[in-house]
């Protein structure tokens, strides 16, 4: 947003009354889940939000010895890094080729947006068929493959605009230099979007890592962590649950929040 | 022996050189994963939902037969698609009423810091674990949840209310707090594009904050409203996760419905049921971009 100022006024009642919206919206999306984090610290079982000074970490503690927990974990640490490694350098290549297209870059995009917008039950659903007619074992890596599809849009949203600050002029300078293409992404683009690159990954990762509806389908013998997480919700929830849920409440927020806020900040012009 | 017409061979090599130019070997990669693995099973399941079910193997036998699709029919099915419609209307109406005054906000209303900052707020959950915060309503509307101690503590009521979770009331609640993001995305892009002049000549002509907003920018952002509120339905017509923790006993969604049907291992229904969808998904976002020209907007994205 290139503007210096706010430009519209909001009037007597104008102003209070969406901000009071835009407040609740964001209420809506962030209050269940600091309350579940701040319930997460209570060591009693019955649940609810104690007095800070009673805050305890047991339920974190207990985590620790769960062994299918961590299994699941595991799991879903080599899908999602899997999937990051695989969707990064292709939504990068994607984004570059959208930027040095002439002709229809609204199908591209549109192409891309589809996979955004199949719900994640079907391309399972459909991806599950295709694996068992090819008579492909459920592994983690069919799990990954499923992600690559769900991640690519944003990987390739993310580079996008991350390549935003590259002008053509400075390619074309280095192109003028005696520059081969390669050469001049790697020694002028690639440092100016770096990181956009790191961004793209960490957000493949954690679109990977929360995935539910696909890996349903594609998993392998051992479940991932949303997988396992759902079954535990569904069979009276033991606090531990909780405090899971609370690690990695704070692991998303966090990471993706550091993210968006570098990259505000990345030099832009 | 008959010569090669000349003209082909230049048809190939403009073919040729087309497809080793940057801009295509680029986006290769994309294509393959895009066709590979998102395609071509979509097209194979709309295929094979006109197959048979096959008793003997419990798979498919290529009778062609529009079985499924009647199937689709049935009493207990079709009322499940006119309620998950239902839900994503609702949902999508509820966002866009919420997303445009907060977008407007974020647009037009604020300083780039803010601005910048509450685009961040409606970013990061994207990233985050649907599931989860779907389970953390739970809790919030719960019988001891802390709405009901508020409300019991207040005096309000005598006893916790019980429709607040597993109902519609919460899978409602739940949907809109999940998919708000998807509806302030495209607003904001479509009201950064509005010129700071049109406003400030508004303005001038003494038009007050609400013949402004009626008159220049609701008719100017129009797009990013229906776009909003069409990309929240799409979204919200493919979930499950919502109903599954927060909905009632029974309750069900299409994508709940396929899990179900798969559960059977009836392949052929489970395939019509998935093509329906992607079928009505397929028109909704297309009818989008001709209409709203998106691609358009979002292809000077990168320029």
């Amino acid at each position: 947003m290139n503007r210096d100022a706010a430009v519209l006024g909001g009037g007597a009642a104008g102003r209070p009354l969406f901000i009071a919206l835009l407040t609740l919206g964001l209420v809506l999306i962030y209050a269940p889940a600091i309350y579940l984090l701040l319930a997460s610290f209570n060591p009693g079982r019955q649940l609810g939000v104690v007095a800070p000074s009673e805050f305890r970490l047991i339920w974190y503690r207990s985590l620790l010895g769960d062994r299918k927990l961590l299994a699941a974990l595991t799991e879903s640490v080599l899908v999602g890094l899997a999937t990051a490694t695989i969707a990064t350098p292709i939504g990068l290549s994607a984004a570059l080729a959208f930027r040095a297209m002439t002709t229809r870059r609204g199908v591209f995009f549109l192409f891309i947006l589809f996979a955004m917008f199949v719900p994640g039950t079907i391309q399972g659903l459909g991806l599950s068929v295709i694996f068992k007619m090819l008579a492909v074992k459920p592994s983690w890596i069919t799990v990954a493959i499923g992600h690559l599809l769900w991640a690519l849009p944003f990987a390739f949203t993310v580079s996008l605009v991350s390549l935003a600050v590259v002008r053509p002029n400075m390619i074309a300078a280095a192109r003028d230099l005696g520059a081969g293409y390669w050469r001049a992404f790697r020694d002028v683009a690639l440092p100016l979007v770096r990181v956009g690159i790191i961004s793209s990954f960490v957000f493949s990762f954690l679109l990977s890592f929360n995935e539910y509806s696909r890996a349903y389908f594609l998993v392998g013998r051992q479940n991932t962590l949303p997988l396992t997480m759902f079954g535990a919700m569904n069979s009276g929830a033991s606090p531990t649950i909780y405090a899971l849920s609370g690690a990695i409440l704070v692991i998303s927020f966090g990471l993706a929040g550091i993210l968006l806020v570098v990259r505000r900040r990345a030099p832009v012009r | 022996m008959v010569a090669e017409p000349p003209q082909r061979l230049s048809i190939l090599f403009a073919l040729t050189g087309r497809l080793c130019q940057p801009a295509f070997l680029l986006s290769l990669p994309a294509l393959i994963v895009l066709i590979g693995v998102g395609l071509i099973p979509l097209v194979l399941v709309a295929f094979w939902s006109f197959w048979s079910f096959d008793q003997a193997t419990y798979w498919i036998k290529p009778v062609l037969t529009l079985d499924s699709y009647r199937a689709l029919f049935n009493t207990g099915r079709f009322p499940v698609f006119i309620r998950t419609i239902g839900l994503a209307t609702l949902t999508a109406g509820f966002c866009t009423i919420l997303a445009f005054p907060a977008s407007t906000i974020i647009g037009l209303m604020s300083r780039p810091r803010l601005a910048a900052t509450l685009i961040v707020l409606f970013t990061i959950p994207f990233f985050t674990s649907a599931l989860i915060r779907s389970f953390a309503w739970r809790l919030v509307l719960g019988r001891y949840g802390i709405v009901n101690s508020a409300l019991v503590g207040l005096g309000l009521v005598d006893q916790p209310i019980e429709w607040l979770l597993f109902s519609d009331f919460a899978v409602a609640i739940g949907m809109i707090a999940a998919y708000l993001p998807f509806a302030v995305v495209p607003m904001v892009l479509i009201l950064a594009r509005i010129e700071p002049s049109v406003i400030r000549a508004s303005q001038d002509l003494g038009a007050g904050f609400w013949t402004t907003l009626r008159c220049i920018i609701l008719p100017l952002a129009m797009p990013g409203v229906i776009a909003g509120f069409l990309f929240v339905f799409v979204v919200a017509l493919g979930t499950s996760t919502e109903i599954q923790l927060l909905g009632g006993a029974g309750d069900s969604s299409i994508a709940i419905m396929i899990n179900d049907v798969m559960r059977v291992v009836n392949f052929p229904l489970a395939f019509a049921i998935a093509t329906a969808v992607v079928l009505l998904m397929s028109v909704i976002v297309l009818l989008a971009d001709r209409m709203l020209r998106l691609s358009r907007i979002f292809a000077e994205l990168g320029s």
